[in-house]
């Protein structure tokens, strides 16, 4: 009851103040009687909660959730990586999946999870995740987004339909609609995720794969007759994603109009180091912009390389005397001038194909 | 022992080329031991000074409430306590970064603090961290050398409004230091002065282009810094005086006058630190050595024991915190020994006043000369500025 009330005041709250308001708010008011009081709003933390749950099919559910005011609005074709505390063997432990947002609203956003018995983070959600509970989320992440491209085609399988149906609904909405193609296979019409929804748009060829075998799903592919005219978003498991590719790379189409889908999560002690013929991904949170330094600039240090890219870091003397620079790792490794997870980028080198910088 | 240099001439001139590759060892071994040693007597302190602020501003605010007309006062320097410490101790050092890298404190982290005080967090520390503290006294660069529209040394183009400049900071200023400071560093001051000013910024220090904002954030900026002292000193607690029946405008006056004296503190503790000459070289910065150098050259410490350091910010530690900005300023008393070792190895100026009040009284003293256009008749500043001065090394 009392979970509920408070749910539904902070659905208000973020609604009414909108997250930069409430970020103003809550940061300047933000103390030990706070922190216990709502730790949901008072937080250094980006939480998400659970506000509904829809059952989408029967092994697939729709969970929508309400950020609070650390997340940034996201684009449609992100993921996130969403945290929770699992019991296991009697000791607490963070365990992290990254889903991509199948529908982005004003102030929720949803994932949409299909039930893997062996997955710890699907089966907590299908199993015991109720609404009013709280969980850490990353900001949106990934770069599988639309590009602003006249032609598109979405060729999605599976629970891969989530960022192909995010992307597609927020191309519907905008003011000059491009021209859409949608390619969607799917087992039976019980297990298609989204059905009516997408049905309902007039865009979109389904394809069962209980019916229609791998051969006729080559013959549907090459029936969009400009398909080589087309940029293509492709997102579904794996074997789904090779046959795709040979079938593209068969018919010499160019690889550059072709964007996959892949979770990056942040890498973790042991796969660290990276090579130094890699390209470091660089994120800046509290900014919300990402640069990348190529491999062949890992002489540059962390400022130098943002600069280069064109993004403003704060910064001061550039030799690490003054301090200005110093700013936190979120995840990720580098080298130089650093003290524990507090770096200095003017004087400090990525070690780590991923960096997140506070 | 006075260590009087005669002439105004930055120690970077006259001094020691060969030196600096080992003054620059020395600082910066001194730097490494402090960082090596950071620990739980760090998180100690800061969550303790947060503590203190607590407990003042609970006397403050009920005494100030509760005590009826004039006997309000009482609680007036509880407040001034707690928002004292607040605004230097905690929220000047934390925001140079100092206690960023203890995880257990994110309250105390550089980008996630918001600040008591009427300043914005991210604008001050691209000013003060970024360039008062790289460019220290560096003509037309360091911002808090002339700032507003103040004239301490020569090159600064002489208007008549200087010849008021001592009792307009004095009554005028210092009481909203804090608030002309946040119009400084978010560009407003230099716009105000390019409009108003015959030869425009001549002279003083300009807001880098790359920083510049758009008019509506500078607005936003502002309002939000400003605001969320206001609603707490002006709105919130007059009003939940005036609801528990003990009136609205005693309180309004005394949380006003709490946040005058606030001002007027800080203002008076910035001014007596900085030496206004000589100006320095503007490629010190490219020489480590030359860097520490320089920062020597410009700050001047003033006696304290502890406790009153802690109501300075340990700001009257200046040429420690000049040296190093970011190792947590609670240190600095003991860092001071071993920087006037070194000091006293390369035979360089370690500058201290006796007191506060003498420090002051030096820097009126410097405003006063300025406020005239023709200062070349009288003795030079550096042996004014020096007449005093100890070397405590």
């Amino acid at each position: 009851m009392l979970n509920k009330l408070l749910t539904a005041v902070h659905g208000l709250l973020i609604a009414g103040l909108g997250r930069d308001r409430l970020e103003y708010f809550a940061s300047n008011t933000m103390n030990a009687v706070t922190e216990k009081l709502d730790p949901f709003i008072w937080s250094y933390d980006c939480q998400a909660k659970v506000v509904a749950i829809e059952q989408e099919t029967a092994d697939t559910k729709t969970f929508v959730l309400l950020p609070n005011q650390h997340f940034q609005q996201p684009k449609a074709g992100q993921h996130i990586e969403v945290s929770v505390q699992l019991d296991e063997n009697g000791k607490d432990k963070d365990v992290s999946r990254c889903y991509t947002l199948s529908k982005i609203q004003q102030d929720t956003v949803s994932i949409t999870v299909k039930h893997q018995a062996q997955g710890k983070l699907s089966n907590w959600l299908h199993t015991q995740a109720k609404v009013g509970d709280t969980f850490k989320i990353s900001s949106p992440r990934g770069r599988f987004v639309y590009g602003k491209q006249a032609k598109v085609m979405f060729i999605c399988a599976g629970s891969g339909i989530t960022p192909g149906y995010a992307m597609l609904n927020d191309l519907l909405a905008q003011h000059i609609v491009p021209d859409i193609a949608f390619y969607y296979r799917s087992r039976n019409p019980q297990q298609t995720i989204f059905q009516n929804a997408l049905a309902a748009t007039d865009k979109v060829n389904f394809s069962y794969s209980q019916q229609d075998d791998r051969g006729v799903m080559l013959d549907q592919l090459a029936a969009f007759k400009d398909i080589k005219q087309r940029h293509i978003y492709l997102c579904g498991p794996q074997s789904f994603k090779d046959q795709v590719l040979t079938f593209l790379k068969s018919i010499d189409y160019d690889l550059n109009m072709l964007e996959v889908e892949q979770f990056t999560m942040p890498e973790n002690a042991s796969t660290q180091v990276r090579n130094f013929n890699e390209d470091v991904s660089v994120r800046l949170k509290s900014q919300n912009v990402s640069f990348v330094i190529k491999a062949q600039d890992c002489g540059q240090s962390i400022l130098e390389a943002a600069e280069a890219q064109g993004v403003q870091m704060e910064h001061g003397c550039r030799t690490g005397m003054c301090g200005t620079c110093r700013t936190n790792l979120v995840s990720g490794s580098v080298s130089g001038n650093h003290l524990g997870k507090t770096i200095y980028p003017c004087t400090a080198y990525a070690t780590s194909r991923e960096l997140v910088l506070e | 022992m006075s260590t009087a240099t005669p002439e105004s001439a930055p120690l970077t001139q006259t001094a020691i080329e060969q030196d600096y590759d080992a003054i620059h060892l020395a600082f910066e071994n001194i730097k490494l031991k402090h960082r090596a040693d950071l620990g739980t007597k760090d998180v100690e302190h800061i969550t303790s000074m947060r503590r203190y602020s607590r407990i003042f501003e609970v006397i403050g605010r009920s005494l100030i409430c509760v005590l009826p007309g004039p006997l309000a006062l009482i609680g007036v320097p509880f407040l001034f306590l707690h928002r004292n410490i607040e605004a230097i101790e905690i929220g000047h050092n934390v925001l140079h970064g100092q206690y960023d890298s203890f995880e257990s404190i994110p309250q105390f982290h550089s980008r996630k603090f918001r600040w008591k005080a009427p300043v914005d967090e991210i604008s001050w520390r691209q000013e003060h961290n970024g360039v008062h503290h790289v460019h220290t006294n560096v003509y037309e660069k360091d911002p808090d050398l002339n700032h507003g529209f103040l004239r301490v040394n020569d090159q600064v183009p002489h208007t008549r409004l200087h010849y008021f400049q001592l009792p307009i900071y004095l009554f005028l200023f210092y009481p909203i230091m804090l608030y002309n400071f946040n119009a400084q560093n978010l560009g407003a001051v230099d716009k105000f002065r390019e409009r108003n000013f015959p030869l425009g910024n001549k002279g003083y220090a300009v807001l880098d282009d790359s920083l510049r904002l758009s008019d509506a954030d500078v607005k936003k900026r502002h309002r939000r810094a400003v605001w969320r002292i206001w609603a707490k000193e002006y709105v919130f607690f007059p009003l939940l005086s005036l609801v528990a029946g003990f009136g609205f405008f005693k309180v309004f006056l005394a949380n006003l006058l709490a946040d005058v004296l606030n001002n007027y503190w800080i203002a008076l503790t910035i001014q007596a630190t900085h030496f206004t000459e000589p100006l320095q070289p503007e490629d010190a910065v490219n020489n480590k050595g030359k860097w520490y150098v320089s920062q020597l050259d410009s700050s001047v410490n003033f006696k304290g024991n502890r406790w009153q350091s802690i109501l300075w910010g340990h700001l009257n530690y200046q040429v420690e915190h000049h040296l190093f900005p970011d190792i947590p300023a609670h240190r600095y008393p003991d860092m001071a020994l071993e920087v006037q070792a070194v000091c006293q190895q390369y035979n360089l100026p370690y500058k201290c006043n006796h007191s506060w009040r003498q420090a002051i009284g030096k820097f009126f003293g410097v405003m006063w000369r300025y406020s005239f256009k023709d200062t070349a008749s009288q003795p030079t500043l550096t042996a004014f500025l020096n007449k005093g001065v100890s070397d405590v090394k």
